[in-house]
């Protein structure tokens, strides 16, 4: 096992589309703080204003450009048959998704804390000792939110993977993974109440907030989840998409 | 390392309506290389497929030193193969592809680095395997297949796209591991090649075995070993399962 997480872990390090989604992922630390200095400017004007915190508007950059080194992480091997060279080298599939979950995961979670935590900093620098509305609370407050937003890059990062080994095509992963992330939330908003509300609070990106313990939205009102069946669904996610791509993984002719 | 062998009992495999290989079973022997012909679409690379645990067979098994290949821990100390040159990420460099392969399995740095030695890649093996060519890629797929220093290794079709020094090299390197005592199973299509290369002949067409035989007896039977492949699969010449 250890061996084939080493060798996962390699596989990752040795193709260049890890550090272009890595890269585009962390675009959120500029544009995070481009937009810092937009608001801050606007503040000097006209006193304080209520404006977005940027690792919360920035984030579906980050969730989508590491959900797509999730689903290359298998998709790629499929695309140029380097999936059977592997399953030849690890014939046992369960072992052979479960390392490149447990690189995949491990990667993402870093990756997304990292850049949150500068994105944050960052924001919180330039902004000084201006009201901008998201620089209010202390960072002991904000850690929950930080962390549910990096814990929901992984998940949808593994959704990806899990995905990605159940369809076998990197388009279609991709396609799907958009899906989930703003295209159903979207679609939601027009089912009949209550049931836009009650579908929307399981939706991968309104768990974070929910996590955190804070509003949906306006338009959807409070989440109806308490913080520990929010974390759970989040869980849920990356847990069922692997458990089904594992099973197709298994049963399929490679 | 006498006893490494690859049986095949009754093996069959049907892809939706296509019968792909029909109750096939041979046995390969160490000691010497055994070639493995037929038409296209006669089933040889989904044989292969099967005994490598790619594929799962409708009925029947193949047994690689006596066990399924699903089932070793560390397979690529006891089989290499060789099926696609192609299936290689084009971006990692030859080190990097091997490095990968060989850490899932225990072997360590060092033996990546002779195994491209052995096949003359060590001067491009910081490149991106992208750029080479087919016969630099069937190289890198005999290093990765000779990385665990396997009695068993299976080869489909290596000398495609090599120039006529690499069909030589291929020869002779076939002819000495064979020497070694392991045991080679080899596919190709160039019929010349097979008769310096091989000992005995394995010939099958739409999936089931025509024939089993040695280089020797074919070639006493009929002029030459392309006349008795010609001879034996006149009948079997069809496409079928299109893999």
């Amino acid at each position: 096992m250890k061996a084939v997480f080493s060798s996962e872990w390699l596989k990752l390090r040795s193709v260049t589309s890890t550090y272009h989604t890595i890269g585009t992922a962390a675009l959120m630390v500029a544009l995070g703080a481009a937009w810092t200095f937009y608001v801050s400017g606007l503040a000097d004007e006209r006193g304080s204003l209520r404006a977005a915190a940027p690792e919360e508007g920035f984030l579906p950059l980050v969730q989508i450009s590491l959900a797509v080194l999730g689903v290359l992480a298998i998709t790629n091997e499929y695309a140029t048959g380097m999936i059977r060279t592997s399953l030849i080298t690890v014939p046992k599939r369960g072992t052979l998704l479960l390392a490149k979950a447990g690189i995949v995961g491990l990667t993402t979670f870093v990756a997304a804390n990292a850049i949150l935590l500068v994105t944050y900093s960052a924001s919180r620098l330039i902004a000084s000792d201006r009201h901008l509305g998201f620089n209010g609370t202390s960072f002991a407050d904000d850690l929950p939110k930080l962390l549910a937003s990096a814990l929901s890059v992984t998940a949808l990062a593994l959704v990806g993977l899990g995905l990605g080994a159940a369809i076998c095509s990197t388009a279609g992963a991709i396609v799907s993974v958009v899906a989930l992330l703003f295209v159903l939330p979207g679609v939601v908003n027009y089912l009949p109440p209550p049931w836009n509300t009650r579908v929307a609070t399981l939706l991968l990106p309104n768990l974070v907030p929910q996590i955190a313990d804070e509003r949906l939205s306006t338009r959807l009102g409070d989440g109806f989840l308490p913080p520990w069946a929010a974390l759970a669904v989040l869980i849920a996610y990356p847990i069922v998409t692997l458990t089904i791509g594992y099973f197709l993984l298994r049963r399929r002719d490679a | 390392m006498l006893d490494a062998v690859i049986e095949l009992h009754q093996l069959t495999k049907h892809y939706g309506g296509t019968l792909a290989v029909d109750d096939l079973s041979f046995k390969v022997e160490p000691g010497h290389v055994t070639g493995f012909l037929g038409p296209n679409g006669a089933g040889k690379s989904t044989t292969m497929r099967l005994i490598l645990g790619l594929d799962a067979p409708t009925s029947g098994q193949a047994l690689v030193n006596g066990r399924r290949y699903a089932t070793l821990s560390r397979p690529m100390h006891e089989v290499g193969a060789l099926l696609d040159a192609g299936a290689v990420h084009g971006g990692r460099s030859a080190y990097n592809h091997l490095l990968c392969l060989a850490r899932t399995n225990d072997i360590s740095a060092t033996r990546v680095a002779e195994a491209l030695e052995q096949v003359g890649l060590s001067g491009v093996a910081r490149k991106r395997v992208g750029g080479f060519s087919l016969g630099m890629k069937q190289r890198l797929g005999i290093a990765a297949a000779l990385l665990g220093d396997p009695g068993v290794l299976m080869f489909d079709e290596p000398v495609n796209g090599l120039d006529p020094d690499g069909v030589r090299w291929i020869r002779d390197l076939m002819r000495s591991l064979a020497a070694e005592g392991r045991t080679i199973l080899l596919s190709s299509h160039l019929m010349s090649e097979m008769a310096l290369t091989a000992e005995r002949i394995v010939i099958i067409g739409r999936g089931k075995l025509i024939a089993e035989s040695t280089v020797a007896e074919l070639t006493a039977r009929y002029p030459s070993l392309e006349d008795a492949y010609m001879a034996l699969t006149a009948d079997s010449v069809q496409y079928g399962a299109a893999r």
